[in-house]
C-alpha cells in the first residue's frame, strides 16, 4: 500500500512539474524575440477592413485604392528611428504605393513630429489597440504591406532603411498558392472607425 | 529501489503523454517527419492518419502506464517504445541529419543528430530501470488513485497540446527585421 502511495505521490509531483515547465516555455516563447518575429500578418491572409479619416478629413481605407499600401504601426516615437524615416522617404515617391502611419491611440504629437522629420505628406490615423491586435502588432514600428485585393504582401518589425525597401521589394512578389490560404485565425474583419 | 523504478516508470510515462499531446497539436508537421520513415510514396491522408496514430499510441500508452503501474507487460511494451525512439534516431542521424525530428512537435526544434540518439539511449535505459522487479501486488491502486492519474495525465497532455499551438502557431517565414 506504501508503494502505491509513493507513487502516485510521485507521479502527481512529475506530472505537476512538468505542467509548470510547459507554462514556463511557452511563456518565454510567447514573449521574447522569437515571439516578435511571428507578429504581424502572414502574406496572402486578408488584412482586417477599415475606413478611417485623418486630421485633415482626408479619408484613407484598406484595402487601398492604389496597388499597394503601406501601414506603418509607429507614432512621434518613429523620429527615433531615422533609418526608418529614411526608408519611408526613398519608398514614398513611387505612385503605386500609399503610405499611412497608424497610431495605437490618439496622439496629439504624431502629426507634428511627422511634419518635422519631412514625413508631412503621410496620412497620420488614429487606430485601437484593437485594430493594433488584429493585425497581430505589438511591437513597433512595424510595417505592413497590403495590396488593393485586401491580402497581405509583406510585413515585418522594422529598425533600418533597407528593411523597409526590402519589404516592398517581397510585397512586389506574386503570392503562391501556399499563400492564398489563410494560415491564421485572424479573418476579415471591418473595425467600426471613421466614417 | 523501489522509489527509484518508480520515478522512472512515471518519468517515461509522462514523457509518452507529453510527447503524443504535442504531436496531436500539428499533425501536419509530425506526418512530414514520418514520411522520411516510409520508402513507398503514400498519400498525405495516409501519413496524416499515421501521425495520428502514432501520438494518439504515445499517449495512450504513456496514460495506462501512469494509471496501470502493477502490469507489467506495460512496461515492457513502454521499453519495446524507447528501443524504438533510439532507432528511429539513429536512423535519422545516419540518412535525415539536420532534419527536424519533431518528437515533442512544436514543443521542441531539436533535430537528427548524434545528440539525438544519445537522448533515445537515455530514454531506453530509463524505461529499461522501470522494467526492474517490484512487488506487482504492492502497486495496486484503488480507483480513486486511478481517476487521479488518469486527470493528471489529461491536464498534462492538454498543457502540452496548448503550449505546441502556441509555439507553432503561425511561424513566420518573411521576417526582414532582427
Amino acid at each position: 500500500m506504501l508503494l502505491a502511495s509513493s507513487f502516485v505521490v510521485v507521479a502527481l509531483i512529475l506530472c505537476v512539474a512538468t505542467v509548470l515547465a510547459l507554462f514556463g516555455v511557452t511563456h518565454v516563447s510567447m514573449s521574447g524575440a522569437e515571439a516578435i518575429e511571428r507578429d504581424g500578418l502572414a502574406p496572402g491572409m486578408h488584412a482586417p477592413v477599415w475606413s478611417l479619416v485623418d486630421s485633415v478629413g482626408r479619408v484613407v481605407q484598406s484595402p487601398p485604392r492604389v496597388p499597394l499600401q503601406l501601414i506603418m504601426f509607429t507614432d512621434h516615437s518613429l523620429k527615433a528611428f531615422p533609418s526608418v524615416v529614411d526608408g519611408l522617404r526613398e519608398v514614398m515617391a513611387q505612385e503605386r504605393l500609399e503610405i499611412v502611419v497608424l497610431t495605437r491611440r490618439r496622439n496629439e504629437l504624431a502629426e507634428p513630429v511627422l511634419r518635422l522629420i519631412g514625413l508631412d505628406r503621410i496620412p497620420v490615423l488614429t487606430g485601437s489597440p484593437s485594430l493594433y491586435a488584429a493585425y497581430n502588432v505589438r511591437v513597433t514600428p512595424f510595417a505592413i504591406f497590403v495590396d488593393s485585393a485586401g491580402r497581405v504582401r509583406a510585413s515585418s518589425l522594422v529598425n533600418e532603411a533597407w528593411q523597409v525597401t526590402k519589404l516592398l521589394q517581397l510585397a512586389d512578389l506574386p503570392l503562391g498558392p501556399e499563400n492564398l490560404a489563410p494560415r491564421r485565425r485572424f479573418t476579415r474583419r471591418t473595425v467600426g472607425a471613421g466614417v | 529501489m523501489d522509489v527509484l523504478v518508480l520515478c522512472a516508470k512515471t518519468a517515461v510515462a509522462c514523457l509518452l503523454i507529453v510527447a503524443g499531446g504535442a504531436k496531436l497539436a500539428d499533425p501536419a508537421s509530425f506526418a512530414s517527419t514520418v514520411r522520411l520513415f516510409i520508402p513507398l510514396r503514400i498519400g498525405w491522408p495516409l501519413l496524416s492518419a499515421i501521425a495520428v496514430g502514432v501520438s494518439l499510441g504515445e499517449f495512450a500508452v504513456g496514460v495506462a502506464s501512469l494509471t496501470f503501474p502493477a502490469i507489467m507487460a506495460l512496461d515492457v511494451l513502454v521499453f519495446a517504445i524507447a528501443c524504438v525512439f533510439v532507432a528511429v534516431s539513429a536512423i535519422g542521424y545516419a540518412f535525415h541529419r539536420g532534419r527536424s525530428c519533431r518528437c515533442f512537435g512544436a514543443l521542441s526544434q531539436r533535430k537528427f543528430d548524434a545528440a539525438g540518439v544519445l537522448r533515445g539511449a537515455v530514454i531506453a535505459g530509463i524505461a529499461a530501470v522501470a522494467l526492474a522487479h517490484v512487488n506487482a501486488a504492492a502497486l495496486q491502486l484503488d480507483a480513486t488513485a486511478r481517476v487521479l492519474l488518469f486527470a493528471a495525465a489529461a491536464l498534462l497532455a492538454m498543457t502540452a497540446f496548448t503550449a505546441a499551438r502556441a509555439r507553432g502557431a503561425g511561424s513566420r517565414r518573411e521576417v526582414v527585421a532582427q
